[in-house]
């Protein structure tokens, strides 16, 4: 738990607004969710690996990797066991299963499988670039900022800032009760949550002491008293920063706007196309690549700015 | 399945992945809401806060075991001691705050949702006054609920076509995992479940954790 996250760095990337990076990530989602054509989330799945590379992420990056293999191993071959509408049937089983009916495998259903596994690589891809390079504290201060609810932010950025406390707590009572002779290893499955629940106790009732004190340094401090709020830390608006936040929400329009005209689709069933763009998507695809990769020198501009 | 209609702009709600984040995002935006609009105290800011963050930390005890998610038995006695709406904060929070340090994914958004439903639900187990049997059958219960419904993006999104064929298919895809995840929420419960719940509850009745009347926000 404590290697996956997110870790202060001195890369471009990591001194960028956060607004500016969770504009460019939600521009990545919508791209990637509204795109089916298969050489449009191939460029997406490329034009992010840069970004993880110059923000020295690339480790965590490939750890989580390792775990969605998995999940397109399962896509690959569900679809390639369920879907029967594909026309190039590659392997027809000689049994009939209950309910499933004939197995039959297709090329369609194969190359469906792989073009949405790359969808979900783009997806999770994104996401590290979201876990491992904005502070989860600059997030709550962005959310404020967007003028989210304040009660709900306050509660998840209480709880935000408790988890490294209450990991030290957990660490210290599971010594205490190591110490006091409790057997974590060994034995099956009920045996090792039965002995586990001794901290599960002690943690609880020790928390819920932490929230009455939480909620009296609350009070007086007069929480709620309703004045406007000011801000320890702030999140400081160049015109850098404008711009960069203005070129990271562009790629996201673009794709609306491919979206309602149809552009970067494909279809799978029951043939599949050949895998090509037609003439103004190869336009559109130079256009999304340039937009998207705009946010790298922009983050260098930005980094040379806030040196002078 | 030729294209019997003309292309409109409305097919890009035919994007089931995405039709069901929104509906889901906007289930959780609703109780998100609801909790904006109730009168909430410094202190149901801080219990909630806190139960959050005990949920989310219990899962590194249990990091061994794989699917062994020691924060469903967290949030269902937390909503059955606290109320629907605190049980889905908690479950909502669990989610959003444990994936910042293990990883934010579009999962983030269902695992909110189903660990904020199973808070809901156990609200409601409290009028039919179940014994510590009933307890450990809900647990398994939303141990199943709760990868159908992480099953249920996955399906919508990666899947085609969208059929019950598909849907059941995905569904045994994580049966292991669920009955992992079932069987620790049954031992769980059956062992903390009536302590957990014992002390919540004399928490409560201490602190008086109820919405007041008074105006603080």
């Amino acid at each position: 738990m404590r290697s996956l996250r997110y870790q202060d760095k001195e890369t471009p990337v990591h001194k960028l607004n956060p607004f500016s990076k969770l504009a460019w990530i939600g521009s990545v989602l919508i791209l990637a969710l509204i795109l089916d054509n298969p050489l449009f989330l191939l460029a997406l799945f490329l034009l992010v690996l840069p970004i993880i590379k110059v923000a020295g992420i690339w480790k965590e990056w490939l750890s989580t990797m390792k775990f969605s293999l998995f999940m397109c191993l399962a896509i690959i071959l569900i679809n390639a066991l369920v879907s029967s509408r594909g026309s190039h049937i590659l392997f027809e089983a000689p049994f009939r299963i209950p309910v499933m009916g004939i197995p039959v495998i297709t090329l369609e259903a194969i190359l469906y499988g792989v073009a949405m596994s790359l969808r979900l690589l783009v997806i999770i891809s994104v996401f590290a670039v979201l876990t491992f390079t904005i502070h989860p504290d600059d997030m709550m201060l962005a959310m404020i900022k967007m003028k989210l609810p304040y009660k709900s932010v306050l509660v998840i950025s209480l709880s935000t800032r408790f988890i490294p406390t209450l990991v030290d707590d957990t660490q210290r009572i599971t010594d205490i009760q190591r110490s006091r002779g409790l057997e974590l290893d060994g034995g099956g499955l009920a045996h090792r949550i039965k002995s586990r629940s001794s901290i599960v106790i002690a943690l609880l009732s020790n928390s819920l002491d932490r929230a009455v004190q939480v909620a009296e340094a609350m009070e007086s401090r007069a929480f709620g008293i309703g004045r406007g709020r000011t801000f320890y830390k702030d999140i400081k608006f160049t015109i850098t920063d404008i711009t960069t936040v203005v070129f990271a929400l562009l790629p996201g329009v673009l794709g609306i706007v491919m979206g309602i005209y149809g552009y970067g689709q494909y279809q799978y069933y029951p043939t599949f196309e050949r895998i090509s763009l037609n003439g103004p998507e190869w336009y559109l695809l130079a256009l999304m690549t340039s937009l998207l990769f705009a946010i790298l020198p922009l983050a260098y501009i930005k980094r040379r700015v806030n040196l002078d | 399945m030729a294209p019997v209609f003309k292309p409109s702009p409305l097919d890009i709600l035919s994007n089931w992945g995405l039709v069901s984040a929104i509906l889901v995002g906007l289930a959780i935006i609703a109780f998100f809401a609801e909790f904006e609009g109730k009168r909430v105290s410094s202190k149901e800011i801080a219990l909630v806060g806190m139960l959050g963050t005990v949920s989310a930390v219990l899962r590194i005890p249990f990091a061994a075991m794989p699917s062994v998610q020691p924060c469903t038995a967290l949030i269902i006695c937390s909503g059955y001691v606290f109320g629907p709406l605190v049980g889905f904060m908690v479950g909502a929070i669990t989610a959003l705050v444990s994936n910042f340090f293990l990883g934010q994914g579009p999962w983030t958004l269902y695992q909110m949702f189903a660990w904020g439903m199973a808070g809901v639900t156990a609200a409601y187990l409290r009028r039919f006054n179940l014994d510590r049997r009933g307890l450990i059958a809900f647990g398994i219960f939303w141990g199943y609920a709760f990868g159908a419904i992480m099953n249920m993006w996955f399906w919508a999104s990666f899947i085609y076509p969208l059929t019950l064929k598909t849907f059941i298919v995905a569904q045994l895809n994580s049966v292991w995992f669920d009955t992992a995840h079932a069987v620790g929420n049954a031992i769980l419960l059956g062992v903390l479940g009536n302590k957990t719940i014992a002390i919540l509850e004399r928490f409560r009745k201490r602190f008086q954790w109820q919405i007041t009347t008074q105006c603080f926000i």
